[in-house]
């Protein structure tokens, strides 16, 4: 399996790594959210990072919180259609292509999440699990490092591929999708977040390259897309009062295909806070609702126009407007 | 009227039959909450200071703020709708309690008011509470 780094986000990359590498080296400033710590009336015991977000998702990218043990979490989320329609569809909110997900969570044991989600585009089913594997603690760890993955199928009667192919068989419905996030909250305002996550899809479109009539044997395979595709994200949230937010999240993706790559997705939002919900209303690129047909398919373009090496001319600035809605109860 | 009509029918009746009660339900006066001798005398773990109160008012924005008012008033956005009086923490019947008391409560929750043993886990977010719910006294 080979894999092309795709070039005109190279420098991106390099700065989300070299995100990722500041996370983790950086340890001067580790801070609880709680902030009651220098003065107290029995000995202090070292505590984990709280808080580092206040929800699961940090727009369209999963987030290190993982909720308490009990927490039963009900997810609506939903993304308009693209703004630059204007007027004509109200920027998008009145867009025929807006897309709804509503999924429901249940952490059964501390550290574990697990749910399961159907989404407008594709009817698509997904179930998720995530588990943070160390929290940021005073001392101990400088970052928190979480676990997500999920598994999604195509629940459509009449199922096509991403450039309109039929699908021929059911395992050609399923796709997977593997991150590990590692963020640090710095202190009560700022939290920073790096992730990779490699995407899979069981099925891409192609042809052989040659045939030979003598030997009845063929000759190479070209792929559309590759079936496996990696990128990167870093997000981060600003907390500017105590229950408002300003958050972004930028993914970049690595792999390059022959055809079909996808764009980059930049977002920007606010996000308000209270006991029992999670607002969060933003501008972004991807409207998949799913974290690998977002990678795999976003043709959304952030940045200004430009012309792929198949002379097909990619729009620019491609946002459109979201939100996500959790509701939270503690059994 | 045709089968297919009928729940969403009767999910309406529900719906505004629900909220018609809630509407014209009095609010209930301050009834007895009594609290156990053991939790009344219970110590808090976290001492008043700067930080603490910081941190207990964050919460307090996030968790108490719309039933009991930004200062504790009872005047939040939803006091209206809470079929029990969410009080006056300003005055001495609130403030005369021990810290333990106010834990309690805090931590059981009783009729509208939830518990936030479960939610706040961690008992010295709760005392973080007690130590910001002082500073509402006037």
């Amino acid at each position: 399996m080979k894999h092309k780094i795709y070039q005109p986000g190279y420098r991106l990359i390099q700065l989300c790594l070299a995100g990722l590498l500041a996370l983790s080296i950086t340890t001067a400033t580790a801070q609880d959210s709680s902030a009651a710590v220098d003065q107290v009336v029995a000995p202090k015991k070292v505590k984990p990072a709280k808080n580092t977000f206040q929800s699961i998702w940090i727009i369209d990218n999963q987030t290190v919180m993982v909720p308490i043990k009990g927490t039963l979490e009900l997810d609506f989320q939903h993304r308009m259609g693209n703004v630059n329609n204007g007027s004509e569809d109200l920027w998008g909110l009145y867009g025929a292509s807006a897309n709804i997900r509503l999924g429901v969570n249940y952490a059964p044991v501390n550290r574990l999440n697990l749910g399961i989600g159907i989404t407008k585009n594709k009817m698509l089913l997904d179930l998720n699990a995530k588990y943070a594997i160390i929290t940021q603690t005073p001392g101990k760890y400088p970052v928190s490092a979480t676990y997500y993955g999920n598994a999604a199928v195509d629940t459509r009667k009449e199922a096509s591929l991403y450039d309109g192919a039929e699908m021929k068989h059911n395992s050609d419905r399923y796709s997977f999708y593997n991150e590990l996030i590692i963020a640090r909250k710095f202190n009560d305002h700022l939290s920073l977040q790096a992730a990779a996550s490699w995407s899979h899809q069981n099925a891409v479109t192609g042809f052989y390259t040659s045939y030979d009539t003598s030997s009845k044997s063929y000759g190479d395979v070209y792929q559309s897309m590759e079936h496996e595709h990696f990128a990167v994200s870093l997000s981060g949230r600003y907390k500017f009062s105590n229950i408002c937010s300003i958050i972004f999240s930028y993914s970049q993706p690595i792999t390059s295909h022959s055809e079909y790559n996808p764009n980059p997705c930049l977002s920007l939002g606010l996000e308000v806070n209270t006991s029992s919900h999670t607002f969060q209303v933003f501008v972004t690129n991807f409207d998949k609702l799913n974290a690998q047909q977002n990678n795999l398919y976003n043709h959304n373009n952030p940045f200004k126009e430009y012309t792929t090496v198949n002379g097909d001319v990619v729009k620019g600035y491609q946002y459109l407007i979201g939100f996500n809605i959790t509701r939270l109860w503690n059994y | 009227m045709k089968k297919n009509l009928i729940i969403p029918f009767l999910m309406l009746i529900v719906f505004f039959g629900a909220t018609l009660m809630t509407a014209f339900t009095p609010f209930q006066g301050a009834k007895p909450w009594t609290v156990p001798d053991a939790a009344k005398s219970k110590k808090s773990s976290v001492a008043s200071n700067a930080a603490s109160i910081a941190a207990g008012k964050e919460l307090w924005t996030t968790h108490c703020k719309s039933c009991h008012g930004a200062k504790g008033l009872g005047d939040g956005s939803k006091a209206a709708q809470l079929k029990t009086e969410p009080g006056d923490f300003s005055k001495s019947d609130v403030q005369g309690m021990s810290d333990g008391e106010i834990f309690y409560k805090i931590s059981e929750g009783r009729d509208d008011m939830p518990s936030f043993k479960k939610k706040l886990p961690d008992e010295e977010d709760r005392w973080n509470l007690v130590v910001f719910m002082r500073t509402l006294k006037k």
